[in-house]
Parts: structure tokens; C-alpha cells; sequence
């Protein structure tokens, strides 16, 4: 039977559904007292029956291949790469250092988003790098943990 | 109304010497950059720079500090109009169709009447608080939890069906936030799930989410593209086309002021301010348009009714702050503090026993607005200067700045993280043309509409809608809220099919 959602589209309603069931659930088991429950119990259930609403518009429509195939595979899996990289970055940026982390996400990131010459993005990278820490990271009220530029 | 020699003292402590104005330039620089930059917020400014006011006079020291709430209020349009990054959660209405904007070669324009309105914007609202702080106030108490629900539900149903999805789209996206808001603490003090993570004891940090959401996900839209404009002759960044945007702002006078006036007025409500009260407005402009259909494409209306509104609002927060002795938001809590460095106490005394310092801030604050107007020109010129940036290197660039911005305001890895989640849902919402804009307000506004919902209906001791049938301004807000959800949809079905009846009409003919 040929697919009449598309298969990140399936992935979003679900997590939503599952998200709704399970902050729910989990409300409920901390305390079934109104206060706790007036927006969590409504918004979920609401939540639910407009996930099944557009899943079954989707479903009951007719086939129509061109219209789920509008963005190539080509640039999905692009922006899945580049948002898997960002999602590593995020979580190196304590674990490694700020300037590490950013100077080889900015690096890679360049060549991902289609610079195609080698020695540009490393030297942009390293120049970013070291701006960002010397302007934006001396107004963080934070300590911010760096490998090199410290 | 207006006390004569109250106003003459005001004068005269504002313009016998150069005293009080020293610290207004710089404030505004500050509060524009500050502004500018995702996750750097003008609370934050305004909190990182009160210490310098130790030694200042307390008229200084609250113009200083309001110069960088002012120049804060319009550098977050700046980023929402060129990256589609709102600086603070007052600007994401003006990013709806100042971007579209950008990518269509508008950028200077666009910048010009986000700058027009917002000085409109704060000069009306600073207007609206020298005339009427005294029946402002009375305004203010009558406005309960119950009408604060209303607010906030209308907000959102504007949002949810104005937007060029399914309406069914828009209310999940909505509800999405509002679900989201509902993880770790309860406002009541249950610890619901934190899903493992202490960093979500508070919930989920809202900035960083709106980070991830607004900017992420559109950069990784962005990718594919060579720069935001893609017609080379359009990326120039011209003064004069600056200076035009900024007079074309004086062509939608309705609009201005419709965006003013309800920036003031829901800037006044403690907790609000401009984060509903842009939404609100362009919502409002939007239902109101003899096109609403321009809106969300780049529609130079609906920068002018988001800015407005934004700006105006902070004069709004200031009737709270002074007339109450209670801030509105963040940055007005800094204010306060500002205040009680200087041994005052803000409230209905302060204004009975200083009302000449009152009317010199209000005053004050006036001049600061004609001032960002010269420095925002001078500076839009820089700043604007990112459309020249080929995206190869802006996209990695920004997204590395959303992140650092999320790590600014929460100290932790969680802020970060918050970002890269965000982006990924972001990512997967426009895909399949879900409102995100929708499940940022959710998330901005659930927390606060809980504890609402939860003091209604304390109040009311259990029973809502008796107690709904003693606030008009309740049942007024309630019919509003009704006229958004079912007539406005039913409305635009009507007017599709209409169209649609018209082109098959003039197809087969």
C-alpha cells in the first residue's frame, strides 16, 4: 500500500501523541488534584484527537506521489547531517570547550552548507572562533569552559 | 489631570544642565546590541549595567537604564527582520513579515518602518503614560486572573487560526506548547516528570527553545541558498531606502496607533507586556486588513503593528512599575531594583510625593525615543550589512550563536541542548507547514495561564463561570476570543471558496 503521509510528518504527530500520553500520565501519577491537572488533562486529550484528525485527512486522501516527494532525499539527509552535527556541537560546547567545539562545528558546518575551497573555512572558523570568545563570551555572567583560548 | 508646577520642575530637572541626558546615548547602544543578539536579553543588559548606577542621581541612573530598555525593545527586530531570529520574545510578530521582507530584497525598508514604528510606537506609549497614569492604574487592578486566561487564550486562537496552515495545524502547534510548558514544576509546587534531567525542574527554558524554533530551523532551511537575498542589485544597504521604510511608517497612521494603543494597554498588565501584546496587535491589524492574505508574506503593515505594539508596551509596563510599585516583566524588575539602590519605594506614594521625578522620566524617556531614531539609522547601516554574508558561512555562524546565546541565559548545557531540540521540532513543523510561531507562544504563555486558570478558580471557589458573569471585561475578552475561533475561520473558508468558485468561473470562460 503506498505511503500517503510523509514519513517525518508520521514521526511529529506520533512524538506528539507520545509526548501528550506520557506528560499525562506522568501528571496524573504525581498528583490527581484539579490544579495539577487543568491544562495538562484538557491540552493532552485535545492534543490526541487532532493528531488522529490530521493523520486521517492525510490517510483518506487520495494518493498523490508528487506531493509527498517534493524536497529531495538529497537535501533531507543534508539537513539531517548538518542538524545531527549541531545537536553534537550543543552538547561538546561544555564537555571539550567553547572554542574547540565551535571552531570545528563552524569548520565543518561551512563545507556542509557548500564552501567548496579547503583553506577558507578553517581560517574563518579559527577567526569566528576567537571574536566570538574575546566579544560575546566575556558579557556571559557565566564561567564558559574553553580548551584553547582560556 | 496634569499638575502645572509639577511639570515646570520636570523641566527644569530635565534641561537646566546635560546631567541627566550623559547616559542615554550609551544605554541605547547597549540596549540595541544587547537587543540585536539571540540569547543576549535586555533584561540581562539592564541587569549586567545596574551596578554602574551607583553613582549616578536617580534621574540618571532610570534614564540610563530605560535607554537600554528602549534601544533593546527595537535591536530584537533588527534580528527577527534580517535572520528571522526575534532578540526577545517581544519581537516574534515582527519576524512574521519583516523576514519575508528581507528575502524579497526589502531588508531596508523593512528595517526603516520597524525603527519608524517602534519610535511611534514609544512615543505614544510614553504619551498615553503622561496623560493618563492615574486612570491607567484603576484600569490595571480591575484586570483579574480570570481576564489574564482570556487574554491568553485569545492570543493564542489568533495565532492558531491566523496563520496560512489548516486550522487544524495552527492548534496543534499551539497546544504543542502549551503541553510542553506543562513538564517539571507545577505552579501549585507538584513535580511533575522532568524526564530525568534536573535541568528541567523549571521547564523547559522558552528563550532557547524560541531560539531553536525560530532560527535554527529556518537556517537549516536556508541552507540550500546562496544568500538571504538572492537578486545581487537588492543587497545593497542604502540610507536613503532606510530613511523611506522609515517614512512609509507614517502612511498606516490606523495601524500605528490600533498597535500602540494595544501595546500600551497590555504592556500595563503586570506579567504580560510586549511578549502578548505584539502578538495581540498583529493578530488584531491582521484580522481588521482588507488583505489579510499579504500578511506572513511581507506585508509591510504587519512590521508596523508589531513594533508599534512592542514599543509602546514598554510605557505600558512603566504605569505598572510606577503607579503600582509592581514590574510588568524582567527588565522593569531590574528598574525596581534601580529604585531601591536609591532608598525609593515605587507605588502610589512615589507618584503623590515625586511627581515632578515621574513626569521627568516619562519626559525622559520621550527624548530617548527621538534619540534611537538618529542612533538605530546610523547603526541599521551595519547592521545590516549581514545580507552580504554568503549563507555558506552565515548558517553555520548564526546556528554556533544560537547556541552560545543559549548557554548565555541558562549557565548550563541544558540551554544549548534546549536550542538543537528545538531546531530538530522547528525543522520538522515547517517542513509540513506547522505554525511554529504557534507552539512558542504555547510554551511562552502555558506556564503563566496555568497559574491563572488555578487562582480563577480559587477565587471563584470553584465555580468559573458564575464568577465570569461578574467581569465584563472577562465576557468582553471571552467574545473576542469567540469571534477569533469560529467566525474568523468560517470566514476565510467562506472567502476560499468564493475565490475558488471565481477562478473555475474564469477558467472555463
Amino acid at each position: 500500500m503506498p505511503l500517503r503521509i510523509a514519513p517525518t510528518h508520521l514521526v511529529f504527530l506520533v512524538l506528539g501523541s507520545i509526548t501528550a500520553i506520557y506528560l499525562n500520565w506522568s501528571a496524573i501519577s504525581a498528583s490527581t488534584r484539579l490544579y495539577n491537572l487543568i491544562v495538562v488533562v484538557p491540552v493532552g486529550i485535545a492534543l490526541l484527537v487532532l493528531a488522529a484528525l490530521i493523520l486521517g485527512k492525510s490517510l483518506l486522501r487520495p494518493h498523490d506521489p508528487e506531493r509527498l516527494e517534493k524536497t529531495p532525499l538529497r537535501e533531507t539527509l543534508g539537513d539531517v547531517v548538518l542538524l545531527a552535527c549541531f545537536g553534537v556541537f550543543c552538547v561538546a560546547l561544555t564537555k571539550v570547550g567553547f572554542d574547540l567545539a565551535t571552531f570545528f562545528f563552524v569548520w565543518i558546518g561551512v563545507h556542509l552548507s557548500g564552501e567548496k575551497r579547503l583553506w577558507a573555512p578553517p581560517l574563518y572558523a579559527a577567526v569566528f572562533t576567537a571574536l566570538l570568545v574575546e566579544s560575546f563570551g566575556s558579557l556571559f555572567p557565566f564561567p564558559m569552559p574553553l580548551a584553547v583560548l582560556s | 489631570m496634569i499638575d502645572g508646577l509639577a511639570l515646570s520642575q520636570s523641566l527644569d530637572l530635565l534641561f537646566s544642565g546635560y546631567g541627566p541626558w550623559l547616559y542615554v546615548l550609551p544605554g541605547l547602544l547597549i540596549g540595541l546590541v544587547f537587543g540585536a543578539i539571540p540569547g543576549l536579553q535586555i533584561s540581562m543588559a539592564m541587569a549586567v549595567f545596574l551596578p554602574l548606577t551607583w553613582n549616578m542621581d536617580f534621574l540618571q541612573a532610570m534614564l540610563f537604564l530605560t535607554s537600554i530598555f528602549t534601544g533593546g525593545a527595537y535591536g530584537g527586530g533588527v534580528t527577527a527582520i534580517l535572520m528571522n531570529i526575534p532578540g526577545s520574545s517581544s519581537s516574534v510578530a515582527t519576524a512574521f513579515d519583516g523576514y519575508p521582507m528581507a528575502r524579497q530584497g526589502r531588508h531596508n525598508e523593512a528595517l526603516g518602518l520597524g525603527l519608524g514604528a517602534s519610535v511611534v510606537g514609544a512615543f505614544v506609549g510614553y504619551v498615553l503614560l503622561f496623560l493618563l497614569i492615574e486612570p491607567l492604574t484603576v484600569v490595571v487592578l480591575k484586570l483579574g486572573p480570570l481576564e489574564m486566561v482570556m487574554v491568553v487564550f485569545w492570543g493564542l486562537t489568533l495565532i492558531a487560526t491566523l496563520n496560512d496552515s489548516t486550522m487544524a495545524k495552527g492548534l496543534y502547534a499551539g497546544l504543542l506548547g502549551l503541553l510542553l510548558s506543562q513538564i517539571g514544576m507545577s505552579t501549585t509546587g507538584t513535580m511533575r516528570t522532568t524526564i530525568g534531567n534536573p535541568y528541567l525542574i523549571d521547564g523547559i527554558p522558552v528563550v532557547p527553545a524560541m531560539i531553536g524554533m525560530f532560527a535554527a530551523s529556518e537556517l537549516l532551511r536556508l541552507r540550500g541558498n546562496s544568500y538571504l537575498v538572492d537578486a545581487k542589485g537588492l543587497r545593497t544597504i542604502s540610507l536613503s531606502a532606510l530613511l523611506k521604510g522609515f517614512l512609509k511608517t507614517f502612511r498606516y497612521p490606523k495601524t500605528l496607533i490600533r498597535g500602540s494603543l494595544i501595546g500600551a494597554l497590555i504592556g500595563a498588565v503586570p506579567g504580560v507586556g510586549s511578549s502578548v501584546a505584539n502578538l495581540v496587535a498583529y493578530g488584531e491589524v491582521r484580522r481588521s486588513s482588507d488583505h489579510p492574505e499579504k500578511f506572513g508574506k511581507g506585508e509591510p503593515e504587519g512590521v508596523v503593528a508589531a513594533e508599534s505594539s512592542n514599543s509602546s508596551s514598554e510605557g505600558g509596563s512603566m504605569t505598572a512599575l510606577l503607579a503600582l510599585g509592581v514590574p510588568g516583566g524582567a527588565a522593569t524588575a531590574v528598574l525596581l531594583a534601580a529604585f531601591s539602590f536609591h532608598n525609593l519605594v515605587g507605588g502610589p506614594s512615589f507618584i503623590r510625593d515625586n511627581r515632578d521625578v515621574v513626569y521627568s522620566i516619562i519626559i525622559g524617556n520621550m527624548g530617548q525615543v527621538i534619540l534611537l531614531a538618529i542612533v538605530g539609522i546610523l547603526s541599521l547601516r551595519v547592521l545590516g550589512m549581514v545580507v552580504r554574508v554568503p549563507l555558506s558561512y552565515l548558517v553555520p555562524s548564526v546556528l554556533a550563536l544560537c547556541a552560545w546565546g543559549g548557554f548565555g541565559i541558562t549557565g548550563t548545557v541544558a540551554g544549548p541542548v534546549t536550542v538543537a531540540v528545538f531546531a530538530g521540532l522547528g525543522w520538522m513543523m515547517r517542513r509540513h507547514s506547522y505554525p511554529v510561531a504557534a507552539t512558542v507562544i504555547g510554551l511562552l504563555l502555558g506556564r503563566m495561564t496555568e497559574g491563572e486558570m488555578v487562582r480563577t478558580l480559587q477565587i471563584s471557589g470553584g465555580n468559573p463561570l458564575a464568577y465570569l458573569a461578574e467581569r465584563p471585561i472577562a465576557i468582553l475578552f471571552l467574545i473576542l476570543l469567540l469571534l477569533s475561533a469560529v467566525v474568523l475561520p468560517l470566514w476565510r473558508r467562506h472567502r476560499e471558496n468564493r475565490q475558488s468558485a471565481e477562478e473555475a468561473t474564469a477558467g472555463s470562460s
